[in-house]
């Protein structure tokens, strides 16, 4: 293609097209100004003005968990891009793509404390995968070509582009659509035939073989793969919160989240497994707790990980296989089908079976006998929800019931802040959801203390037309830190009370909002169905017991086979 | 606790040096000393990097710096598969002339020059390994150093193949 005389603004946008952005979350600002002026005329892609930059980022991460595609946020200089700063550290941390852009002064004042200045390339820096500042117009085709090529592969991630005012205003004759990339990026993914075959070996020969998947798997696409192979082996299923959705969790095999909060059995399988195949994910101390001798003991450990760096991090491992996921599935499934017969009713397939029947999120009519409200709200909200439905959550307790209870039942339907545990993360990341999944029903499990931090994007919602639904868990508590405070620190409830301000309908009905109290579990159903009737963004202010509890959990220090608060358990 | 020099080969852009050495301020890994250099391919430049560190440490740092975009290549130097050299310049005090005379008879048996002497001081140069400056520079505090200035580490694998050239080497 011949070149073209562009402005760097123009190329920008260019550019975003040709990597396939159709939607952009972000507020403009005084750097942004030319930018803003393209995308006025551009019908291609769809900007959503939010009302806080950190909800853009989150939108942005939430599009893109859904969509598996790049989400884009903007923001301008300075205050603009320190207040993405929570939403990219958020994303990067989960490994979900995002390119931001951001404003800068214009390169002849950097470094000049110029108004709404910030150096926002060293600020992101370690936030992110990557990032850019950009001095020359005619670099920009290769940079935002790059930004897309880095947080869409490999392990995915967050890449940020500092756009000064004078690079976008700037003119210059340029190649659209570059190919070019980094000599030493080389995203690794094709796993090592020789380290499969050992795996294949193990897996083929052991008795108590058990699966753990991760984020890695979500990010993959590869729950197809997953389900195959655990049914060949007969091997159960255990999660991560990233995870959650890997497996059907209605799968007979799958035995819910393991790890701090996970279930019961979940943990205990990992504790009596004699082959570990984990998939995905990083051995987080959420997953393995801390006593590191509980965790698969007896297990020859098989780790897939797309990021060297993961290896033998958290967890010294037997045989690591260093690539993406899919492929080394797809690998093994094929040298093992050769190697045996699919297996079946092996003495651990019984009791995986047991197992999966006493999983709070495996089984839909699990008994709730001396469950709280909480419990009792999320399991009807479990039941209410179809299959392809899409569930965010905020952090603390809420977020717990819904990992605990919820059970997903497609790959990426649960959308969580795992590695960062930001509040104020679920609302916005439903708003990315809806507008990925403009036909999928979308609720966000929140918290009081959560919704607080960003609920000002309800007139987003309104304005955009972006019906979600806000579930609001409404303990008047900061209520993970309470229900530690009750258990660890002889119940000094300092400065997790919440008072009894805001009254949520009313603060819901003035945003334009659908709004409803729901008082009692039983009273849920025709709640949710109302709003969702209603066709508009709905906040559903769900009372629940103040001193309600997540249990059981691993206390802090203790390991996977020491959880206490058991005694709502099935028993098997 | 054990020195581990790494060779990195690296994008000569803007903020590269920051980013790699915030990798190490994330971890808490301290720098012992580091060099920043063109190397013999346009648009790439070497570092060599000196870290305290155990082997689970070092292991980490390469695997991380690896990750980083702009890092082409890491290598990570054995004492005894390379040549390390330091270049330390030096002022020691030498008021009193049999101080001197036998500051400048130890430079020579250490291979360093005399660059400069005065009635109250020899500047010194010595070009060695690291290891041999430190006790080169601990036999000269014995009279007395005014001023000191080490370059840091530069370090070259022996033969071919090892070290983080722009041919050969290990890619990442
Ligand atoms: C209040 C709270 C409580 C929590 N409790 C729990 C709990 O009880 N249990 C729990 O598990 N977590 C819990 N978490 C979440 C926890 O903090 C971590 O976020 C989570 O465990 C990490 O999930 P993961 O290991 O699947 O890794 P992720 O963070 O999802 O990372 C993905 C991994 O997969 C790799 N990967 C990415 N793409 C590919 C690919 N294509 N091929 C191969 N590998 C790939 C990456 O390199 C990375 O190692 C909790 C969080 C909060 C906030
Ligand atoms: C931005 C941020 N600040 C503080 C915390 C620490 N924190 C973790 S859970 C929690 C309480 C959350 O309260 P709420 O949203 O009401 O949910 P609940 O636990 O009551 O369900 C707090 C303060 C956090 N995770 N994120």
């Amino acid at each position: 293609m011949a070149k073209q005389k562009l402005s760097g603004a123009e190329i920008v946008v260019e550019e975003l097209k040709t990597e396939g952005a159709e939607v952009a979350f972000g507020i403009p600002g005084g750097a942004l100004l030319d930018l803003y002026d393209v995308l006025y005329k551009e019908e291609a892609i769809r900007h959503i003005l939010m009302r806080h930059e950190q909800c853009a980022a989150h939108a942005a991460d939430g599009y893109a968990r859904v969509s598996g595609k790049a989400g884009v946020c903007i923001a301008t200089s300075g205050p603009g891009a320190t207040n993405l700063v929570t939403g990219l550290a958020n994303a990067n941390m989960d490994s979900s793509p995002v390119v931001a852009l951001t404003g800068q002064v214009p390169t002849s004042v950097i470094g000049t404390n110029a108004f709404q200045e910030a150096s926002t390339f060293t600020i992101t820096m370690p936030i992110t995968k990557h990032n850019f500042l950009v001095k020359r117009t005619e670099d920009l085709p290769k940079v935002i070509h790059n930004a897309f090529y880095i947080a869409n592969t490999g392990r995915k991630g967050v890449v940020l582009v500092d756009l000064p005012t004078d690079i976008l205003a700037g003119v210059a004759e340029v190649d659209l659509h570059p190919k070019e990339t980094f000599a030493g990026y080389k995203p690794n993914i094709k796993p090592n035939q020789v380290q499969i075959k050992r795996v294949v070996e193990v897996l083929a020969n052991a008795e108590r073989p058990l699966i753990l998947a991760g984020g890695g798997v979500i990010s993959a696409d590869a729950a197809e793969e997953l389900r195959h192979l655990a049914d060949f082996l007969g091997a159960p299923v255990v999660t991560t919160l990233m995870g959650k959705g890997a497996i059907p969790e209605n799968h007979p095999f799958c035995l819910g989240m393991a790890g701090m909060h996970g279930q019961l059995y979940a943990n205990r399988a990992i504790n009596e497994c004699d082959a570990l195949l984990a998939l995905g994910t990083r051995f987080s101390d959420r997953t393995t707790g801390w006593q590191l001798d509980q965790f698969a003991p007896d297990a020859t450990l098989i780790h897939v990980d797309i990021d060297t760096a993961e290896i033998n991090k958290n967890m010294q491992v037997d045989i690591p296989i260093v690539g993406d996921v899919k492929l080394a599935l797809s690998g093994i499934l094929k040298l093992l089908e050769k190697k045996r017969a699919k297996k079946s009713g092996s003495e651990w397939e019984k009791r995986i079976k047991k197992m999966h029947s006493a999983c709070d999120s495996c089984v839909e009519d699990i008994s709730m006998e001396g469950a709280s409200v909480s419990d009792m709200l999320i399991k009807e909200i479990s039941r209410i929800l179809d299959d392809d439905a899409i569930v965010t959550t905020e952090v603390g307790q809420c977020q717990m019931f819904a990992a605990h209870y919820y059970m997903t039942r497609k790959p990426r339907t649960f959308i969580s802040s795992g590695g960062l545990g930001t509040m104020g993360f679920g609302f916005p990341a439903a708003i990315g959801a809806k507008v990925a999944a403009p036909d999928k029903k979308v609720v966000d499990i929140a918290g009081d203390g959560s919704f607080l931090m960003t609920c000002q994007d309800m007139a987003t919602c309104v304005e955009n037309d972006i019906p979600v639904v806000v579930c609001i868990f409404d303990n008047r508590y900061l209520g993970m830190v309470r229900q530690w405070q009750e258990l660890f620190y002889e119940k000094k409830y300092a400065h997790t009370g919440l008072g009894i301000t805001p009254d949520f309908v009313k603060l819901a009905g003035a945003f334009g909002c659908y709004s409803e109290r729901v008082e009692k579990p039983e009273d849920l159903k025709d709640a949710l169905n109302n709003a969702f009737e209603s066709g508009k963004p709905a906040v559903l202010d769900m009372i629940v017991g103040k001193e309600d509890k997540v249990l059981p959990m691993i206390p802090p220090g203790g390991g996977i086979t020491g959880m206490i608060g058991t005694e709502r358990c099935k028993h098997i | 606790m054990q020195t581990h020099i790494i060779s990195l080969l690296v994008e000569d852009n803007p903020g590269v040096l920051t980013r790699m050495s915030g990798m190490f301020t994330q971890r808490g890994i301290n720098i012992t000393s580091l060099t920043v250099s063109p190397c013999e391919k346009e648009g790439l430049s070497r570092m060599t990097v000196a870290i305290e560190g155990s082997e689970s440490e070092l292991e980490m740092v390469r695997k991380q710096l690896s990750n980083l975009i702009e890092v082409v290549k890491v290598v990570d130097l054995k004492e005894s598969e390379a040549i390390i050299r330091d270049l330390c310049l030096l002022k020691v005090h030498a008021k009193d002339p049999e101080a001197r005379s036998e500051v400048m008879q130890l430079a020579e048996a250490y291979g360093a020059k005399i660059l400069d002497a005065t009635l109250d001081s020899v500047t010194l140069e010595l070009k060695e390994e690291p290891k041999k400056i430190d006790r080169f520079v601990d036999l000269m505090r014995h009279f007395g150093v005014k001023q000191l200035f080490r370059t840091g580490v530069t370090a070259i694998g022996i033969g071919i193949g090892v070290g983080a050239g722009a041919g050969g080497g290990v890619e990442k």
